[in-house]
């Protein structure tokens, strides 16, 4: 080093970093990555805390299991555990032992994946989707709400009258199972949905609206949060179908005596209009009616005096007034029956609700905040399996070389990436499953 | 020449001589691997179990959310100096790793006043137009109607 020619050169010795370039670099990237991710919490703490209070689900409102992300979490850090091994036996140049504790990685990070797409299809499965087209998520129990609660039973109930006309012409009918889920929709449609319609439409008073309306968001999709009070909530729900349901015996008895004297008023109008010749026979209404009807036109071709067709139109338009009086009722009395039935299932239906047990139907449910909880829960996931599948990658592009002591820098490298990822797990874990 | 190449990472000055010095010290021995294993899944269910605790979660959701995260920056301390070995580098980690940190804390912190807790102080008209809070009287008594014109009654009694 000391030649002559060099003397008189001065050489400064610039003492290099105390690390290895490529882990530099890795450790630049994962400052970033710190940056990113602490960006993406502080969106899910604006969109989260923003709404308001009280209205973000419960994870068994949204179908999100603690115990799966526990479980989660678990198989990362064995993950880490087996990776920091994989680099220990490396140093210690034990390729074949790095290997293995790699492969271990490996598998370990499928398994991640794997339980991640297992919950991602749990959502997809119950309508709980980041976005309109196919999430089924609403926000408020309102009119809109009972509108595309009606449009989805309507669409199916038509698709399978369609189907049944069809078959009808080629002498077949419905399956079992099909004329099963039509007869449900048709009671859906009039007993669930309808009568909360009428009801939100005849009310006077607009708590009581909300309160319908409310009550239907209930039957097909109860979040009942877990803590104390939740039991309170349950039990006045069912309380309101009680109170509900004795208040349409008493009027199904109103209506039933109404009914009654109707009739009888038909009854005497009919005997009242009955033609003299015709007075004895006990003719059932509908029959006498019929022959009542023919009996004017009879009567002008047989020239009988005018005033008494006068009076008989007019008791007959009477009878006709009654008659529309008494399809009214029935259709009431049915109306209110179809009701009663109805909430016996509601009572029956309180802990998972229709939307549970009719899941064929795709019925769509009221979660309040709900489609932001969908929003931040598959963006900030979805990050992290998106790092979670570069890992995989990079652990496969790590076991196509011999991990002796040489290689160790590479699998120092890659382990601070995958314990990165771990660590961002760490604070989604609490963050998305137990807030 | 030397047998080294300038450039060769593992060159002397390139702190591998220094990892070498440190597996003398026996500073990652499996040992403390598992220990740090064990540590953290420990945390992993005490987070659990304040999560899944109803009554605190009613009472004091802010201590709750607080002790998970307490939890959640103990056990990522413990991944972060053990695992990624930042225990036993040299100072060049404080450059790489503080400011980023501070800046993400900082943030984080900063959004919660800000914005986590603004609906503390929504107006009535306000409430109009935001989604339902889940509300206990709703549920209830049919008859009584005082309370459902003014949802925001309720708002105090609830998790802020």
């Amino acid at each position: 080093m000391s030649h002559g020619h060099h003397a008189a050169v001065k050489l400064h010795y610039q003492p290099a970093l105390p690390l290895g370039r490529g882990k530099l670099c890795l450790w630049l990237f994962l400052s970033t990555e710190i940056m990113f991710f602490a960006g993406l919490i502080g969106t899910y703490i604006v969109l989260r805390f923003g709404v308001p209070a009280g209205t973000w689900p419960a994870p068994h409102d949204v179908h999100l299991q603690e115990y799966v992300g526990a479980f989660n979490t678990f198989v990362l850090i064995c993950s880490s555990v087996t990776i920091v091994l994989a680099l220990e036996a490396s140093k210690q140049n034990n390729a074949g032992l790095a290997k293995f504790w790699m492969i271990l990685t490996f598998a370990l990070g499928c398994v991640f994946l794997g339980v991640k797409g297992y919950e991602y299809k749990e959502k997809f499965k119950h309508g709980i989707y980041p976005a309109k087209p196919h999430s089924r998520i609403y926000e408020k129990a309102d009119l809109y709400y009972v509108q595309g609660v009606r449009l989805t039973l309507a669409s199916q109930r038509d698709a399978l009258t369609a189907r049944q006309g069809r078959l009808q012409q080629e002498g077949k009918s419905l399956s079992e199972r099909e004329a099963e889920d039509l007869a449900t929709l048709n009671d859906l449609l009039a007993n669930l949905v309808q009568w909360t319609e009428l009801k939100a439409v005849r009310e006077q008073d607009t708590v009581m609206r909300r309160l319908a309306i409310d009550k239907m968001a209930k039957a097909i999709y109860p979040h009942w949060h877990i803590g104390p009070g939740t039991d309170e909530i349950k039990d006045a729900y069912v309380a309101s179908l009680v109170r509900e349901e004795e208040q349409i015996e008493k009027d199904l008895v109103t209506v039933k005596d109404d009914l009654q004297k109707a009739q009888q008023e038909k009854a005497n109008l009919e005997k009242q209009a009955a033609p003299p010749e015709k007075a004895a026979s006990d003719a059932p209404s509908n029959a006498t009616l019929v022959a009542l009807q023919n009996q004017p036109a009879a009567g002008q071709a047989g020239g009988s005096p005018a005033p008494d067709a006068e009076q008989r139109s007019k008791v007959l338009a009477q009878i006709g007034k009654l008659q529309e009086r008494i399809d009214g009722l029935n259709t009431e009395q049915a109306r209110m029956q179809g009701r009663t039935k109805m909430i016996e299932l509601l009572k029956e239906e309180k802990d998972d609700g229709l939307a549970h047990k009719y899941a064929q139907f795709h019925l769509p449910m009221v979660i309040p905040s709900g489609n932001m909880w969908a929003s931040t829960y598959f963006l900030l996931t979805g990050f992290h399996a998106l790092h979670v599948l570069v890992g995989l990658i990079a652990f496969v592009l790590v076991l196509l070389y011999r991990l002796d002591h040489t290689k160790s820098h590479i699998l120092e490298n890659t382990g601070l990436y995958w314990h990165f990822v771990d660590l961002v797990w760490i604070f989604l874990f609490p963050l998305l499953y137990l807030f | 020449m030397a047998e080294h190449h300038p450039f060769d990472p593992r060159s002397p000055g390139h702190g591998y001589e220094a990892e070498a010095t440190d597996q003398e010290h026996g500073h990652a021995g499996t040992g403390k691997y598992v220990a740090v294993f064990i540590a953290l899944c420990v945390l992993t269910a005490i987070s659990f179990a304040v999560g899944n605790w109803p009554t605190l979660r009613h009472s004091a959701p802010g201590a709750m959310w607080a002790m998970m995260m307490a939890v959640s920056c103990a056990k990522a301390m413990l991944v972060i100096l053990f695992f990624m070995h930042l225990m036993w580098e040299a100072n060049w980690k404080y450059v790489l790793t503080i400011p980023s940190a501070m800046m993400s804390i900082f943030l984080l912190l900063m959004l919660i006043p800000d914005i986590g807790r603004r609906t503390d102080r929504y107006s009535e008209e306000r409430w109009l137009y935001a989604a339902e809070p889940e509300e206990k009287n709703e549920h209830g008594d049919e008859t009584e109607h005082g309370n459902h014109d003014h949802p925001e009654h309720d708002h105090g009694k609830q998790k802020h």
